[in-house]
């Protein structure tokens, strides 16, 4: 970084963030998340458990709030004035939103948390220091803290189910979800290898695979004919400045984003639950 | 009453000042070590705490998901704004010409590096990583691996230990003549020490003259840099994008509340040093009023920055911030926000009634109410944001466990173990400061007498006999 | 050369280094080089163990065990090791996907609590033994046994495992193979039996357009849970299908309805034939309605039904017209409606609906059934437990081989299990864990994993399409002395008749030898070809030809519904209800599942006591205190849990935890709802009715607070999940 080269390539920083910003992106993985389809059965977060090598905490830990589901499925009653839920409940799968704007990054005093060229949100365990901002700063609140040496924790044999292709986590460290970063990798040089770019569905996240009604899409939001990029341009929800984005064309779309007033450019959508007047 | 009062007793002779400074940096009675013994077990229970946070990891803390800082951040804070005393009544009121502030502005300056000593433990102790601390600076890595200018959490790094330098540096060279002082009337290690501190200290006029000049160009340096160190302190919520964090007034809001701490802490140490080392002649009931007056305009500063914040946040139509706002005034935090309040914008009204600022119990009192207002303002500021942002989900309501009250605890004792071993190694009041400041009243009151009576001043030349 | 020394750990460095190149010509090197003391293992990278390719996962086709359903798995394999289980695409049951406790099938495998070593009593306690002596100690105890006084309690079980289990029972003469399954749909089953002449009809949820569930948690507990939750993503896709629930506690399954019914626990029956009524008085019931039905439908009156049932009589009609507007519908009905007293009736009123809905032929189908009946899969209900604990009692048993199943924690308190498992002479328990029931045998064999073992399956309920679904080890055995289910079977019958047995070295033998020797009118066996096994294990299912049946509509069966009797002194009914996760309590011991919070109250580690708002205001409970729920058969205590998504007259209490024994993670923790079951039977098919029990609730001078995930209930005026009307929808892209 010099100061040349900021003046230099000044338009090039000043790209709008539907353009990308300043980074040059490969892929953009992102997600589609069907609300009206989800269940709420939790296959999702016991498989990204599985994938992820997530530490089991305990009671009492849990009820401290150090459990370190990076995929949740929050439930709410939207009907609490009524004596019955009579429309149900209502479930969220919340994740790490993998923000284009992400607020955890600018904040990390040593740049553990930084934006990688295929549009993730990465977390560098080996740099992280454990100061903690980037989860203030997360209007998600996705962010799991190892308050512990969760390693301690496996219980022979359960510790050799652990992932080899990423890390165990120890403590003072800071992870969160990665859209199963792993597997985008293995493709990747898979595909690398057999010198084709990576053909959409070949890459699946641990929670999207698991997904039994197929609520979770995940894939890359820069290839045109990808599943979920599909999904975003049908309903209409696109990357970039809350400002100046122009408004749908058609309001009843069910795409939309979580805190999209915060401009933190999620790369998950949500479709909108759907109910039936009875 | 007695309003024309004298700052101090202008008759006071110099080796009576010398000979009282000194007095108070020997012999320590039994109620110091009885002090040094308590202060020293505050820090063991720190030490025992940090060690078991270390061995078992943050979890010990209580601290979750939505709660990733809590006491250390906001014990961090009350320390760098305890801090701002020393430049306040170094820096400001030296610029300024405000001389009362002479006999008390030594023990302000070593609190405000003590403080700082104190204040930077606290981002170390609340890593998870301690051990990986140095990251945050930009040394040179065969990487190519900088920290991230971006945070302000590696701002925090560069203002603390450019200000904790800049402020011991400061202390250390207003301190030089006294140090000479010392060095002259020392005996065995004492003498060493004072010998290689006071750096060759004559008194000769040169070393005046770059004294002063070095002293001014300190203090005008200190100044900006404690308006910015808070200011940077105040960032690490500003720059966040939380309710309750991401204010525009932060900065200063916070530098005032500093200030505020900063001066209700003087009064403090005012008192009991005043009471312990029988400086009487010096630590003047007149100072102190100066003192509450400042201290009690400060405080009213800071009401007013905290009704601009409620009424920005109220009328401001975010409804994350003001569901804060009103979480803060209702929720199981309320106790300690209305807490704050009253310590903090109704008790520094005792400061406005004269005959209770002169009235030193009182004043302690008064003083520890401040400061316990300003410590539950820092623990408002983290906490509630925290408990409460955006995703309702992650709402959560906690205090911290034994282990942080521990460490926060140990603080304490840390801070008056330094300032201890200061005031029987260190003139806690500068000698040659008070003997100016006698020196410029009595030519002062000559000056008004001859005002009064139409007669040129008589040039009151230093009395051949209190030479020190 | 003298001054120049080599140690040991030089030289095989410098091998490591240049020997490479030459080390691949292929001398005869061992794969593993110990140094020093064997304190380090050298895998040498140019010989790897079998299925090890460094760094390189590989996927291995196997069938799910973790419930009786029999989705299709891929484990994958990485250094010997098994990581993660995926579903199999080519699974019909499954499609690809999998739930949670199919995800923490590794967690059943790795569990630290295994049992690793054949457990025999001696003098009262449990010791160690080796596998010889305790098959021959088995060898001894049954030499005399014979006939009926030998049974075999298991769990679910299908394919070669159940012949097996016949098979050795056959050598005793004795046909006692009793079947337990804490949740299971056996009413449901058996009014399907009579009223359509097919047990196990095939639900065509993703033909239907509205689906009416009676407590029928399909998404979460019911039969084939993956199964249908694929159905449903087709249901809910492009024209949007309706789904009603109603049941007295919210279901995962209710928590998706569009429209969630709560209804007075046990009446749900009185509710079914109000709508059957509404839909032939409105003129909407489709086909004849027979007189005699007609009869019986009479006296259910909206007004009568509404008072019943506490749902208001404009809203039964709106549920009817739905029914009829979304057409076709699929009515179904699960463990509430099922555990009643009056549980055989309130189905056939559910079945009913089906049939003047016009939905038999539509969206239920004839069931396409696995054509050897030996290998069908033997489900059952609570019945099982009950008839064994009879008998037990009764003194009646010699032997018992309990597999598959811990009956001693699952039997409801009134069985008393425990008791009657002591008067069985010898007790036989196959199992992987050190559980209740293992702790009272008298021998203990310790099973291999679903991870190591092989197996076949056949799903009771397979979604149309017969299949035989492949299990096999995706890894060696963690322990060398646990044995595979149907390793313990062979070695059972070997002592019985050792010639018939003989060929068959192992499992793996006999059922690589029965596989391809299938008859061909189950399957087109590739006989005795490697090629054809081998790809059929890389498949992992089979699909197999099948006996497809007729349905023989009948609804004479249909009786008046009898309404719950009002108790003072045990005013509210109480849910067992069971959960996606823990299940029956089986998979309390899974860390994973522990943690994993229950869908709908969110709470993790324990038990809690749901209850009503308006119930919990009568008793001065708020969530987090301690409540005693008494019965008349005993009493337990948790924390309560108060939400709306409960009848004001229900009070539930989750099956899975009250663990005694199980492992670390399960035992001690919570309670166990069915230890206070009242011992109240369905007549009509003899299973334990285990929601109607009655129950009155007492709070306890303590509280805490009760550990679940997440803070708010509300969205708090966010935008999280928004939720838009069907009508937009469809303006959408409802009619793509």
């Amino acid at each position: 970084m010099s100061f040349k080269n900021i003046l230099e390539n000044w338009s090039a920083f000043r790209k709008d963030a539907e353009a990308g910003g300043h980074h040059k992106y490969d892929h953009r993985w992102g997600m589609a998340i069907n609300l009206d389809v989800c269940t709420g059965c939790n296959a999702c977060s016991t498989a990204c458990y599985a994938e992820n090598n997530l530490a089991v905490v305990g009671k009492d830990r849990f009820e401290k709030g150090q459990a370190m589901h990076w995929m949740r499925i929050e439930r709410y009653w939207d009907d609490a004035d009524r004596q019955f839920p009579e429309r149900g409940a209502s479930f969220l799968p919340m994740m790490c939103q993998q923000c284009g704007a992400a607020t955890c990054e600018p904040v990390c005093p040593v740049a553990a948390t930084y934006h990688t060229p295929d549009g993730l949100n990465a977390q560098v365990y080996n740099r992280c220091i454990g100061s903690r901002y980037c989860s203030n700063n997360c209007p998600f609140r996705v962010r799991y803290f190892n308050f512990y040496s969760y390693y301690e924790t496996w219980a022979e044999p359960l510790n050799q189910q652990l992932n080899p292709d990423i890390s165990v986590r120890d403590k003072g460290v800071m992870e969160k979800c990665t859209f199963c970063v792993q597997r985008i990798r293995a493709s990747n040089d898979k595909a690398k290898m057999e010198n084709r770019a990576i053909a959409d569905g070949e890459v699946q996240t641990a929670c999207a695979q698991a997904c039994p009604t197929g609520a979770i899409v995940f894939g890359d939001t820069m290839d045109p004919n990808s599943a979920v990029n599909k999904l975003w341009a049908k309903h209409e929800v696109k990357r970039g400045d809350y400002l100046s984005k122009k408004p749908k064309v058609n309001a009843e779309k069910r795409g939309y984003r979580i805190f999209e007033e915060l401009n933190v450019d999620p790369s998950v959508m949500y479709l909108e639950r759907v109910r039936e007047e009875i | 009453m007695h309003v024309n009062e004298k700052d101090i007793n202008e008759q006071i002779r110099w080796a009576q000042i010398n000979a009282d400074v000194l007095r108070s940096m020997e012999n320590p009675r039994p109620a110091y070590w009885v002090a040094v013994a308590v202060c020293i077990a505050m820090v063991s229970c720190a030490v025992l705490a940090e060690i078991y946070q270390y061995n078992t990891g943050l979890g010990v803390t209580n601290l979750n998901n939505p709660h990733m800082w809590d006491m250390y951040i906001a014990t961090f804070v009350f320390w760098i704004g305890m801090s701002h005393s020393g430049t306040l009544l170094s820096a400001i009121l030296h610029i300024i010409h405000a001389d009362w502030r002479k006999p008390i502005y030594r023990f302000a300056e070593a609190m405000t590096t003590f403080s700082l000593m104190t204040a930077g433990f606290f981002p170390m102790i609340h890593l998870g990583r301690i051990w990986n601390l140095y990251w945050v600076l930009p040394y040179v890595s065969d990487r190519g691996v900088w920290p991230n200018f971006r945070s302000p959490l590696a701002w925090d790094a560069f203002a603390i230990s450019t200000y904790l330098s800049a402020s011991a540096v400061f202390l250390f060279i207003g301190m030089i003549p006294d140090l000479a002082i010392c060095r002259d009337n020392a005996k065995g290690w004492r003498k060493t020490l004072y010998t290689t501190l006071s750096l060759g200290w004559r008194g000769d006029d040169r070393q005046w003259r770059n004294f002063r000049k070095t002293y001014m160009l300190l203090a005008c340096f200190l100044i900006p840099l404690a308006v910015s160190v808070h200011s940077i302190v105040s960032a690490d919520f500003a720059m966040s994008i939380m309710p309750g964090w991401h204010v525009t007034t932060f900065p200063p809001y916070f530098v005032a509340g500093a200030l505020y701490s900063g001066c209700a802490a003087i009064i403090t140490l005012f008192v009991i040093l005043r009471y312990f080392f029988r400086f009487e002649e010096y630590m003047t009931t007149a100072i102190m009023e100066k003192t509450c007056k400042l201290t009690f305009a400060i405080a009213m500063v800071w009401t007013y920055l905290n009704l601009i914040e409620f009424a920005s946040t109220w009328y401001g139509h975010n409804i994350y911030d003001k569901e804060v706002l009103i979480y803060k005034a209702t929720g199981p935090y309320a106790w300690i926000f209305w807490t704050m309040i009253f310590c903090g914008s109704v008790a520094p009204f005792a400061l406005a009634i004269q005959k209770w600022r002169r009235h030193m119990p009182t004043m302690f009192v008064v003083s520890l109410l401040l400061n316990l207002g300003m410590y539950f303002e820092r623990w408002m500021i983290v906490a509630p944001t925290l408990s409460m942002a955006y995703e309702p989900h992650q709402f959560y309501m906690m205090y911290g466990s034994i282990v942080q009250w521990a460490i926060v605890f140990g603080s304490f004792g840390w801070f008056g173990l330094l300032f201890l071993i200061f005031v029987k190694i260190f003139p806690s009041v500068s000698m040659y400061e008070v003997k100016e400041m006698v020196f410029h009243r009595r030519r002062h009151l000559d000056h008004e007498t001859a005002v009064k009576f139409g007669r040129r001043a008589r040039d009151a030349g230093t009395p051949a006999t209190d030479t020190h | 050369m003298s001054g120049f020394k080599v140690n040991r750990r030089d030289f095989l460095r410098v091998l490591g280094w240049g020997g490479a190149s030459t080390a691949l010509v292929g001398c005869d090197m061992p794969t593993t080089v110990t140094l020093e003391e064997g304190k380090e293992d050298v895998v040498a990278y140019f010989m790897p163990e079998e299925y090890v390719i460094p760094g390189v996962g590989v996927w291995y086709a196997s069938t799910c065990t973790q419930c009786a359903a029999g989705c299709g798995i891929h484990g994958r394999v990485r250094e010997g090791r098994a990581l993660k289980l995926e579903g199999n695409p080519e699974s019909v049951i499954n499609r690809g996907k999998t739930c949670m406790m199919g995800q923490a099938g590794v967690q059943a495998h790795y569990n630290p609590d295994r049992l690793t070593q054949p457990l025999m009593r001696e003098g009262g306690a449990l010791k160690p033994a080796s596998w010889e002596v305790a098959l021959k100690k088995i060898a001894e105890k049954t030499a005399s046994a014979n006939g009926d006084r030998v049974a075999w309690l298991s769990g679910a079980v299908s394919g070669h495992q159940a012949v097996l289990i016949n098979d050795v029972l056959n050598t005793f003469g004795s046909k006692q193979h009793f079947v337990h399954e804490t949740i299971h749909a056996s009413v449901w089953q058996a009014v399907a039996r009579d009223m359509l002449g097919d047990a196990q009809p095939v639900l065509r949820m993703d033909k239907a357009k509205s689906i009416l569930s009676f407590g029928a948690d399909f998404l979460g507990t019911w039969q084939s849970p993956v199964h249908f939750a694929t159905q449903y993503a087709k249901f809910r896709s492009g024209k949007r299908g309706v789904l009603i629930q109603v049941e007295p506690k919210m279901s995962l399954t209710g928590g998706s309805a569009d429209a969630w019914v709560a209804v007075r626990p046990g009446t749900e029956g009185i509710l079914a034939l109000g709508i059957a009524q509404n839909l032939v008085k409105r003129g909407w019931a489709k086909g004849e309605v027979p007189a005699k039905l007609k009869e019986v439908l009479a006296k259910y009156e909206l007004g009568m039904v509404a008072n019943a049932t506490g749902v208001a009589g404009d809203r039964i009609q709106r549920i009817t017209a739905a029914l009829k507007d979304h057409a076709p519908s699929l009515v179904l009905a699960g463990a509430p409606v099922e555990g009643g007293e009056n549980g055989y009736d309130a189905v056939s009123a559910v079945m009913l609906l089906n049939i003047l809905l016009g939905n038999i032929g539509q969206t239920i189908e004839p069931a396409a059934q696995f054509a050897e009946a030996r290998m069908q899969a033997r489900s059952g209900g609570t019945r099982g437990a009950l008839e064994f604990s009879k008998l037990a009692a009764a003194k009646k048993l010699d032997v018992a081989f309990i597999s598959h199943a811990n009956p001693v924690y699952h039997a409801p308190g009134f069985m008393k299990m425990k008791d009657a498992m002591a008067n069985v002479g010898f007790k036989v328990v196959m199992t992987q864990f050190p559980d209740e029931t293992a702790m009272q045998a008298d021998v203990v064999l310790p099973l291999y994993s679903a991870i190591e073992d092989w197996g076949t399956h056949v799903a009771a309920y397979n979604g149309g399409v017969a299949t035989l679904s492949f299990q096999q080890p995706l890894m060696e055995p963690l322990y060398k002395d646990t044995r595979g289910f149907g390793d313990v079977a062979l070695s059972l019958l070997k002592q019985r008749k050792p010639k018939e047995y003989a060929a068959f070295n192992d499992y793996y033998a006999y059922l690589k030898a029965s596989v391809s020797n299938m008859p061909a009118a189950v399957a087109k066996g590739d006989k005795n070809k490697d090629a054809a096994w081998n790809a059929l294990l890389q498949k992992g299912v089979l699909e197999t030809k099948a006996t497809v049946g007729k349905f023989k509509v009948n609804t004479a069966t249909v009786a008046a519904v009898a309404d719950v009797s009002a108790d003072v002194q045990f005013p509210y009914r109480l849910l067992p209800s069971a959960r996606l996760g823990l299940w029956d309590g089986r998979h309390a011991n899974s860390p994973w599942l522990q943690e994993s919070p229950d869908q709908i109250s969110k709470v993790v580690w324990g038990s809690w006591v749901e209850m009503h708002p308006v119930t919990a205001a009568k008793l001065g409970v708020k969530s987090g205190d301690y409540v005693r729920v008494t019965s008349a058969q005993g009493s337990l205590e948790a924390q309560a849990y108060v939400f709306n998504g409960i009848h004001p007259e229900a009070i539930a209490v989750p099956l899975g935890q009250g663990h005694q024994e199980y492992g670390r993670y399960a035992k001690g923790l919570g309670v166990n709802p069915y230890a206070i079951l009242n011992p109240v039977i369905e007549k009509k098919t003899g299973e334990v009715a285990a929601y109607a029990t009655r129950v009155s609730v007492t709070k306890l001078d303590k509280s805490a607070r009760l550990v679940h995930m997440g803070s708010s209930d509300t969205q708090m005026g966010r935008k999280l999940v928004s939720t838009i009307p069907a009508t937009v929808y469809r303006r959408t892209e409802g009619e793509a």
